[in-house]
């Protein structure tokens, strides 16, 4: 029973965010920079399809996190906004499933999204090579790890949009990303002032923010190269631990929040 | 309030936007060309560190390595295109590129030779393209084609085959590393003038390789080898007699009468070897064996990833 209103919560934010017409602009726009790809090939040289291959990840990554930001920030606020929420917290619903649906829903919207840009960047890459490689196989692993970044970007959304406006979630949502994909500088600079304090502050940093720089296979995939096993197992922990800190403070605050 | 549907009206709105469009090209078409002399500036690099550009690449350092390595092929095609000899933005684009993407094997392949080939066509700086290339191997230990232009620049660029054939020879290590590879690094040794170690060499491409081809090659260069090394010692026997005589001997058996030799020596075929005047040896001409044999691979064209 808990399950099942969990997903129609799921189910319901999903179709919400396929009906959203902003939604299909980005993905729109996503395939034609994957096009757009095959053209810019032609003037560099023997890196057509590793270009092609980094354009499609990179689109699938950078739109993918628009979706994940812009339809992230709403996800609480808009419910609360229309009142909705109120119907829906009537029922012998928890807030908490209200939360992990929301959460299980928009990331079902993001994988979807995903499949359909993978679809696209697999034909492109059909078109340039007319045949595909063994080796192509490992871009699935790019595309996932993909997956898992966005996974981690909703749940920071989602824990913002609980006690803040879309504008500040948005904004929060985009600084941590951008210092988590630069977690590593931020831990090396701490070694490089030479003081332990500093050096214990920015360690606590680098573990304290999500870490979105290892989720970049791109590099190995466009030449080929396979991303290690372990690095896999690795990233989907560290997506799934993350994750689920940044779900259990959302349902937290969200349980105490006072919506009268 | 209603919305006028008439076709007429949509059309001129069509119409005034076009035009409006046309208009707008034409303007900017005037700015151009009077902003022209203004925008002249020397190509520059706004940020030339790698690392720093791989921070704000937010997790797509990958993809801007590829923009990277376009603007080094731009760059490099521009200068050739304008007949201009200076280089200078294309080691620091390929260094970048490099950061950027260590497994873009394409940029050190193509950037070597952009950076080695003498002015016009290219930098003309083939210390950098051995530096590029020596970042390549430590990036890519696996690819052994690296190996192979390094070994390249060191033989047809600086001519210095001691470390050509060392760079060949590194290369051939690698289990994936074609033959000609230990070919290439014994033939340069060879025309080095280390001969002791081309005879090595050829040996050892003649006991680990079952290519008959190859085997047939190795063979000729090891007898070549021998041959070279008999018929200096047969000089410098030579030199002895004239030392005792005074004179050069006509035959190899003037010298065995001299008991310099205990008999008439033969070449690896088995044909004997005969003295020329001046105290010159030489093979017997119906002899397969040949001193300067050579049916090695010319040096491989760089630009072949």
């Amino acid at each position: 029973m808990i399950v099942a209103q969990t997903l129609a919560i799921a189910r319901n934010t999903f179709r919400e965010a396929v009906r959203d017409k902003v939604l299909y602009n980005l993905v729109a726009f996503a395939v034609i920079m994957t096009a757009s790809a095959l053209l810019f090939g032609e003037i560099s040289i023997g890196i057509q399809k590793s270009i092609l291959i980094n354009i499609g990840l990179s689109s699938i990554s950078v739109f993918g996190l628009l979706i994940a930001i812009f339809l992230g920030i709403g996800l609480v606020y808009k419910e609360v906004d229309k009142r909705s929420l109120y119907a829906l917290l009537s029922k012998p619903v928890h807030r908490w499933q209200f939360i992990v649906g929301k959460f299980l829903g928009l990331n079902l919207t993001l994988l979807v999204n995903t499949l359909f840009m993978s679809l696209g960047l697999w034909a492109s890459m059909y078109y340039l090579t007319r045949g595909f490689q063994p080796e192509d196989i490992h871009i699935w692993t790019a595309i996932y790890f993909v997956l898992l970044e966005l996974f981690l970007i909703t749940a920071v959304c989602l824990f913002f949009s609980c006690f803040s406006t879309p504008i500040l979630s948005a904004i929060f949502t985009f600084l941590i990303y951008i210092v988590g994909n630069s977690a590593s500088d931020v831990r090396d600079f701490g070694k490089l002032t030479e003081n332990a304090t500093l050096e214990w502050l920015a360690t606590l940093v680098y573990y304290l923010l999500p870490n979105f720089s290892d989720f970049s296979a791109a590099g190995l995939v466009s030449h080929g190269l396979p991303v290690p096993g372990h690095l896999v197992l690795l990233n989907t922990s560290y997506a799934l631990c993350y994750s689920g800190i940044l779900v259990i403070a959302a349902v937290w605050i969200f349980s105490r929040r006072d919506l009268k | 309030m209603t919305h006028s549907r008439n076709p007429l009206v949509a059309l001129g709105t069509g119409l005034l936007l076009l035009t409006l469009w046309c208009a707008s090209i034409l303007v900017q078409m005037s700015v151009d060309r009077e902003m022209a002399p203004y925008r002249e500036s020397p190509e520059m690099l706004w940020i030339t560190s790698g690392k720093v550009l791989r921070v704000l690449s937010m997790g797509q350092q990958s993809l801007l390595a590829d923009v990277y390595w376009t603007r080094a092929v731009q760059y490099y095609g521009s200068r050739l295109r304008d007949h201009k000899t200076d280089f200078s933005l294309l080691a620091p684009l390929i260094d970048i590129t490099i950061t950027l993407d260590p497994q873009l094997l394409v940029a050190y392949y193509f950037g070597a030779v952009f950076l080695s080939e003498k002015a016009p066509r290219g930098a003309g700086d083939p210390r950098k393209a051995i530096e590029l290339l020596q970042r390549g191997i430590a990036a890519n230990p696996d690819e052994w084609r690296l190996w192979h232009h390094l070994g390249f620049i060191y033989y047809w660029q600086l001519q210095d085959y001691s470390r050509a054939a060392a760079a060949y020879q590194e290369g051939a290590k690698n289990p994936k590393a074609r033959d000609w590879m230990k070919v290439m690094a014994a033939v340069i040794t060879e025309k080095g003038g280390n001969r002791e170690t081309s005879l090595y060499l050829w040996s050892r491409i003649y006991d680990s390789t079952e290519d008959p081809s190859i085997r047939a090659n190795a063979n000729g260069h090891i007898q070549a080898l021998q041959a070279q090394n008999d018929m200096e010692e047969l000089e410098r026997l030579a030199l002895k007699f004239r030392e005792q005589t005074s004179r050069w001997p006509d035959s190899i058996s003037e010298m065995v009468s001299q008991g310099l030799l205990k008999g008439v020596p033969r070449d690896p075929a088995g044909f004997r070897y005969r003295m020329q005047p001046g105290g010159r040896a030489a093979l017997y001409p119906a002899s397969p064996v040949r001193p300067d044999f050579d049916t090695s691979p010319a040096p491989p064209p760089a630009a072949s990833p």
